[in-house]
């Protein structure tokens, strides 16, 4: 009996003796992002019915302002909780939205955002914590940058056509196949958005993807790129009548990627964007 | 795979240089479901749908005893599975448990992958639940020292189990048990206290999670994390002729978790959702009274910060050191059971009666209620149930009652601007039996409610033919839809079920062809998004 109290009496210091322990505290200092002219992509998968979406939004907008002129976002609205919801006046899905949607699965649920489309360790594209988002366009931030996208673009209001120059020089010699994506993304279309337990009816929002001007998967861009040869695409698109009584050209954007096109690797080298309309 | 040879060479070389031959028992158990496409229900865009068509899972166990000596090993194996993620595949391979445990003397060592728990689990519940892929064990060692018959210490240490891999984080525990006997044989008073301790430690990979996302919070949301929580839990049942009385306290030092509901400073405005670092509590209490045809029970439960996870980065039934009891009544009639509330683990004051009372031989009555708030009093789940159940000799047996419930799908189920889902459901079961083996079950419950999905109707018929088959024919019917299906229509959708059991010896195979709305299932207080299922689902198990 009195060894089962000593080992009851020794068991309970042992918990005091843990729980009374202080640790050396931990410091919250944030990485130091090199002066490049690398820029990174985020592509948020949200939706217009996605009570947890706003906080993937404002995850978005604090990296735009933080890292400014370094990132260009996407926000994918394409089947899942991006259906309109009963306040909403525009509909932001569209094929496009769906098929990259779907490119990017698996992934757990919504808001979600690939950051340069570099796997994790688990070879899952898609990021859905939204605090953690930062780090992982700082990780990229912090890789060297390698290649440069010139684009230059004119919109034609009477006809509606958009006419894209391309050129782009490698910096070092790069191995691979790779692929061009061309996002026209547009931002301040105020509407409905599910937040919470509620829907606020005039969410503004920001950097939705309206079309794109390549396949979903990107266009070939070429492969075994040389450092210093200079390479040059040209691309036209026509707004369509319906669309271009919705889209405000004056809030758009055209967000350009250079990506590898292989089995294993479809990460971003490159990031460029501009307005449609400056 | 080599270490499944490995351990079956183990098996074998243990039998054949051990006198006492000891005993081999193992089960089988696998799902195989084939998908069929169906928009008109959402059964669409998973994997499953689009392009696999197949998905299942299969375990085997196999367990080697003798008197002071243990060793066993599971088989797991996950082809296109929907388990992990519903709306997703998943795929695996490989031995999802191996332990070995010897008795010496008063000691027992246990080491490999290990369930157990600590009290009811509030603070420590290592535990597997395949329908909801949760496969909690610890990976390390246990020891177990038993001091007399009633009295034993346990202490482990070890990492908790992610699918074939580990979570990287630490935990270690302390758990101490007895009986004590005080009152007389005429008046028998027996206690069975208990106390546990378990204490977390955040690996670096996962803290550094942890600070990426603190630094990314304003000054009036952050705070320094620290890698170790502290959990402590006493406990105890005291029995006192018909009455029995548990009572458990359980603490958690300031421990870092997300917090769903919590509002988080923005640069501009603000937004919900954020870590935090706060100590939490669960208090819990029951009390029983049984005496003749009369069993009365009345449980509470307050629960506050007490989300304890391996590695704060993980959400949903990811990497839960704990699980928290729901004390809601678990049913198991199909519309009586479509709203369930998992047990919630930041703000939850929950309250249960049971009443049972056998009036005869032949008759015999249920009554119970349940009502779930949060601490600051927001309505979350209510429920009034009534059971009637008559026998009329062995010939048929009626059970019937009614079921009022309330159910909040604002935080059960994330959805934004919905009202409670206020339901009444009669339901009504009558057993006939032909002869002693052939007998008839019929199934029938309306629901009534204006809310989610609108107004059902179930209906079920099962044939026996004892002990070998088993023919099911249900069908639940949407018959006031409220939703709109894909194609954007209200339309009223029948979901039928067509069945087939086969038992022989300890083997059972079922075949099944089930259209299956959507919902949220709840096992065990958790809960997650189920999609809509239409195809075939093969089960079978055996044991040996």
């Amino acid at each position: 009996m009195a060894k089962k109290y000593i080992f009851l009496t020794s068991a309970f210091v042992w918990m005091i003796f843990l729980g009374g322990c202080d640790e050396i505290p931990v410091k919250l200092a944030d990485p130091v992002i090199p002066d490049s002219e690398r820029v990174v992509i985020i592509e948020e998968l949200s939706g217009v019915s996605c009570p947890n979406c706003p906080k993937g939004n404002t995850s978005v907008d604090n990296i735009l302002a933080k890292f400014q002129g370094r990132v260009a976002a996407v926000s994918i609205h394409g089947d899942f909780l991006s259906k309109p919801t009963a306040k909403s006046k525009f509909d932001f899905r569209n094929q496009k939205a769906k098929d990259l949607e779907n490119w990017f699965k698996p992934w757990f649920g919504k808001p979600s955002a690939s950051i340069n489309r570099v796997p994790d360790e688990n070879d899952i594209l898609m990021n859905s914590i939204p605090d953690l988002w930062q780090a992982a366009v700082e990780k990229e931030l912090q890789k060297p940058h390698i290649l440069n996208i010139f684009p230059e673009v004119k919109f034609n209001s009477d006809s509606k056509t958009i006419d894209l120059n391309i050129a782009v020089i490698p910096l070092e010699s790069i191995k691979g196949n790779f692929n061009i994506s061309i996002f026209l993304t547009e931002s301040e279309i105020i509407d409905a958005q599910t937040n919470g337990a509620d829907i606020e009816n005039n969410y503004n929002h920001k950097h939705v993807l309206r079309d794109m001007m390549t396949n979903f998967d990107g266009d070939f861009f070429g492969n075994d790129l040389n450092k210093n040869e200079i390479l040059r695409k040209t691309y036209s698109y026509s707004v369509s009548p319906a669309a271009s009584t919705l889209w405000k050209p004056a809030n758009m954007e055209v967000v350009i990627i250079i990506h590898h096109n292989e089995p294993k690797d479809e990460s971003v080298i490159q990031t460029s964007y501009l307005k449609l309309i400056k | 795979m080599y270490k499944f040879f490995i351990i079956l060479f183990t098996f074998f070389t243990t039998r054949a240089f051990n006198q006492d031959q000891g005993i081999i028992s193992g089960a089988f158990e696998t799902n195989a479901n084939v998908f069929l496409r169906d928009s008109s229900i959402n059964a669409i865009n998973t994997p499953q749908y689009d392009r696999q068509f197949f998905g299942g899972e299969a375990w085997l166990n196999l367990n080697y005893s003798t008197k002071d000596f243990k060793i066993g090993t599971r088989f797991d194996m996950f082809n296109n599975s929907n388990l992990r993620n519903p709306t997703d595949s998943y795929s695996g391979i490989g031995i999802g448990r191996w332990y070995v445990q010897k008795s010496l003397g008063q000691v027992e060592i246990s080491v490999g992958y290990l369930y157990d728990q600590i009290g009811s689990g509030f603070i420590f519940r290592a535990f597997e639940n395949r329908p909801l892929f949760i496969d909690n064990a610890v990976y390390g060692a246990r020891v177990k020292y038993n001091f007399s018959d009633n009295w034993n210490v346990m202490a482990f240490a070890g990492k908790l189990k992610n699918a074939f891999d580990t979570y990287t984080g630490n935990i270690k525990g302390l758990r101490v048990e007895g009986f004590v006997s005080l009152g007389s044989d005429e008046s028998p008073f027996t206690l069975a206290p208990g106390a546990g301790f378990i204490n977390r430690t955040i690996s670096d990979e996962n803290m550094a999670g942890v600070i990426d996302a603190l630094r990314t919070y304003l000054d009036e949301d952050r705070f320094i994390p620290d890698h170790n929580v502290y959990s402590g839990t006493i406990y105890n049942t005291a029995r006192y002729k018909e009455f029995s009385i548990y009572t458990e306290l359980s603490v958690k030092s300031k421990d870092i978790f997300y917090n769903p509901f919590a509002m988080k400073k923005e640069i501009v405005g603000n937004s919900t959702g954020k870590l935090e670092q706060r100590a939490g509590t669960v208090f819990y209490g029951s009390i029983s009274y049984a005496k003749g045809n009369l069993g009365i029970n009345f449980e509470a439960k307050r629960t506050e910060n007490f989300n304890f996870r391996i590695d704060p980065n993980q959400r949903l039934l990811r990497g839960l050191v704990n699980f928290l009891l729901p004390l809601n009544r678990q049913n198991t009639y199909r519309l009586t059971a479509r709203y369930s509330p998992a047990a919630q683990d930041i703000s939850e004051m929950a309250y249960a009666a049971d009443i049972r009372y056998k009036f005869s031989k032949s008759l015999s009555a249920a009554l119970n209620y349940s009502d779930i708030r949060t601490i600051e009093g927001n309505a979350l789940f209510h429920e009034i149930y009534t059971e009637i159940i008559y026998k009329y000799k062995r010939k048929w047996q009626l059970t019937s009652g009614l079921q009022l419930l309330s159910y909040n799908q604002e935080v059960y189920e994330m959805k934004s601007e919905v009202p409670l889902v206020k339901t009444i459901v009669p339901y009504l079961d009558l057993l006939y039996r032909f002869s002693s083996n052939r007998s008839l079950r019929t199934e029938f419950q309306y629901m009534d409610t204006k809310q989610d999905f609108g107004s059902w109707i179930f209906g079920l018929t099962e044939y026996s033919i004892a002990p070998k088959w088993n023919f099911e024919v249900s069908g639940m019917y949407n018959v006031k839809p409220k939703k709109v299906n894909s194609k954007g229509e209200i339309e009223k959708i029948f979901y039928p079920t067509l069945g087939i059991v086969f038992i022989k010896d300890s083997q059972r195979y079922s075949l099944r062809y089930v259209k299956q709305v959507e919902g949220v299932v709840c096992s065990g207080g958790i809960c997650r998004l189920e999609p809509a299922f239409s195809g075939f689902r093969f089960n079978m198990t055996a044991t040996f």
